[in-house]
C-alpha cells in the first residue's frame, strides 16, 4: 500500500531520518517506538507529507506522492486520516461542525450526509449525546475520540496517529487506546507512533523500533518484546518495561 | 452664568452656526465610515498575504510590496500622507475632497489593521493549520474556515480600537480644506472671535462618541470572554 525508498529528512542541518526503505501493507497495524528524537514522528509525518521529505520516494498506491502537485497532496490527504497528540480540534466550532467541515467543504457529502455520517461515528466513538457541544468542553480523551472520528468522517484508508495519547491524563489514555483497538479490529490500516507498550503489544501487526532517524529492528509484537536482538532496543525496552 | 447663555447664542444659534458643527459632524462619520471599510479590506489581504508568506514562503513579491507599503505608512506622519494624497496624488485632478480624505485615512489605517489582523493569525496555533491540511483541504480553505474565524475573534476588540483611534485622527482632514467637525468648530471660532465655547464643544462631541464606541468594545470583549468559557 505504502512503498517508501531510501526516505531522508532533514531539519538544517541535521539529517533526521536516515535513508528509510519501507513498506506497509494494506491491512497491517504497525506501531513505532522510539526514544525522544528518534524521528518517529518526523517519518509519519513524511507519509501525509506534512513535512516535506529531502530525498527518496514514497509510493501510495502506485502513485508517487513525493513529486506530486499541490492539489494531487490535497487529495491525497482525503485518503489518509491524522490523529494529532494535541487533538487540534476546531475550538470555534461544534462538535458535529468538526466532524463534517472538511467532507462537505471538500464536496464529498452533502451537509445532510455528513451530518448522518457524524452521527454515525459519534456513536462508534461513544460521544453521540456530544454533536452540539463545543471542544471546550471535552475532557482530553473525549476530545481525541472526536479527533478520530474527524479522521474517520473522510473515509480514510489508512489512518496515522502521532503520540495520539502522549498529551492525555493516564485516567483518559484507555478511552482512546480502545476505540483504537477497535478501529484495527475493523480491518483499518493504522500506522500508530505510540508510548503504550501494552497497545504495541496487543494490537500490533509488526513493531517497529526507531532510533537516530534509522529503523534498527522489526518483528511481530511477541517476537519483538520477548526476544530483541538490538543492543540500543534491549536498553530502550529495558527502561520502559 | 448669563455670559455663558449669551456665548452659547453668539457661537451656535446667531446665523444657524450649528449648522457647522452638524454638518462637520456628518463629513466627520461619513469619513470615518469608509475609511473603515477600506481600511478594514485592505488590512485583511494584506495580513493574509504577509502571513502566508510567513506560514509558506510563498508570495514573495507580494509580501516584499507589503512591506514596503507598511513600512512607509506607518513610518510617516498622517497628515503629510493627507496631503500627498491631495495635492501630489490627485493634484491634477478636480475630485472631491471627502473622497480624497477617504482614500488617505482609509489606506493609513489599512496599514494598521493589516498588523493587527496579522497578529491574530500568526497567535492561531499551527496545529490547526495542521489538522485542516490533514484533512484535505487547502490552504485558502484551512485559512478561510478555520485559521481566519479564531484569528478575528481574537483581534475583535483591537479592531474595534483602531475604528476609535481613526475617528479621532480624522480631525486633520481640515488640512486639506474638508470641513469636518473639528474645521467646523473652527470656523465658528474665527467668525465670532470667541474660542472657549466651539472648542470645547467639539472635544466634547469627539469624547462622547469615543465614550460611547469604548463602552461597545468593552461590552463585545466581555461577551467574547464568556463564549470562551463555555
Amino acid at each position: 500500500m505504502i512503498d517508501i525508498k531510501n526516505l531522508c529528512k532533514d531539519f538544517g542541518n541535521t539529517r533526521v531520518l536516515k535513508n528509510i526503505t519501507e513498506t506497509i501493507h494494506k491491512g497491517e497495524k504497525v506501531v513505532i517506538i522510539g526514544p525522544s528524537g528518534s524521528g518517529k514522528s518526523t517519518f509519519l509525518r513524511c507519509l501525509n507529507l506534512m513535512e516535506t521529505p529531502t530525498s527518496g520516494d514514497i509510493v501510495f498506491e502506485g502513485s508517487n506522492i513525493t513529486k506530486a502537485s499541490d492539489r494531487e497532496i490535497n487529495l491525497l490527504r482525503q485518503r489518509m486520516g491524522m490523529v494529532f497528540q494535541h487533538f487540534n480540534l476546531f475550538p470555534h466550532l461544534t462538535i458535529r461542525k468538526n466532524i463534517t467541515l472538511a467532507p462537505v467543504k471538500l464536496k464529498l457529502m452533502t451537509q445532510q450526509e455528513a451530518d448522518d455520517k457524524a452521527e454515525e461515528l459519534l456513536k462508534i466513538v461513544g460521544l453521540p449525546e456530544k454533536a452540539d457541544e463545543y471542544p471546550a468542553r471535552l475532557s482530553g480523551g473525549q476530545k481525541q475520540r472526536i479527533a478520530i472520528a474527524r479522521a474517520l468522517a473522510m473515509k480514510p484508508e489508512v489512518m496515522l496517529f502521532d503520540e495520539p495519547t502522549s498529551a492525555l491524563d493516564p485516567e483518559m489514555v484507555g478511552e482512546v487506546l480502545e476505540l483504537m483497538k477497535k478501529l484495527a479490529d475493523d480491518g483499518m490500516t493504522m500506522i500508530v507512533v505510540t508510548h503504550e507498550m501494552g497497545f504495541a503489544r496487543e494490537v500490533a501487526s509488526r513493531v517497529m523500533f526507531m532510533s537516530d532517524g534509522e529503523i534498527l529492528e522489526q518483528n511481530e509484537p511477541g517476537e519483538f518484546f520477548s526476544n530483541p536482538q538490538n543492543k540500543r532496543l534491549k536498553d530502550f525496552l529495558s527502561k520502559v518495561l | 452664568m448669563d455670559e455663558l447663555i449669551a456665548s452659547f447664542r453668539q457661537n451656535f444659534i446667531e446665523q444657524d452656526r450649528w449648522k457647522y458643527l452638524t454638518n462637520g459632524l456628518k463629513t466627520t462619520l461619513i469619513i470615518t465610515f469608509f475609511a473603515v471599510l477600506i481600511g478594514f479590506v485592505l488590512g485583511f489581504i494584506v495580513a493574509v498575504i504577509r502571513s502566508t508568506h510567513d506560514k509558506t514562503g510563498k508570495l514573495k513579491i507580494a509580501n516584499l510590496i507589503c512591506k514596503i507599503y507598511l513600512t512607509v505608512i506607518r513610518g510617516t506622519p498622517m497628515v503629510v500622507q493627507l496631503l500627498i494624497t491631495y495635492f501630489v496624488i490627485f493634484g491634477s485632478v478636480n475630485i472631491d475632497k471627502i473622497f480624497v480624505a477617504v482614500m488617505a485615512f482609509g489606506i493609513n489605517s489599512g496599514a494598521y489593521v493589516a498588523e493587527i489582523v496579522r497578529s491574530g493569525i500568526m497567535s492561531i496555533d499551527n496545529g490547526q493549520l495542521e489538522a485542516g491540511r490533514s484533512l484535505g483541504l487547502n490552504y485558502r480553505q484551512t485559512m478561510f474556515y478555520i485559521i481566519m474565524p479564531q484569528a478575528l475573534k481574537t483581534v475583535l476588540p483591537a479592531l474595534a480600537n483602531e475604528c476609535i483611534v481613526l475617528l479621532k485622527e480624522t480631525s486633520v482632514a481640515g488640512y486639506i480644506a474638508v470641513q469636518d467637525l473639528t474645521k467646523g468648530g473652527d470656523i465658528i471660532r474665527s467668525q465670532t472671535y470667541s474660542a472657549f465655547m466651539p472648542l470645547i464643544t467639539v472635544a466634547v462631541i469627539y469624547l462622547m462618541m469615543v465614550m460611547i464606541l469604548s463602552n461597545l468594545v468593552s461590552r463585545l470583549e466581555r461577551r467574547l470572554a464568556k463564549n470562551d468559557r463555555h
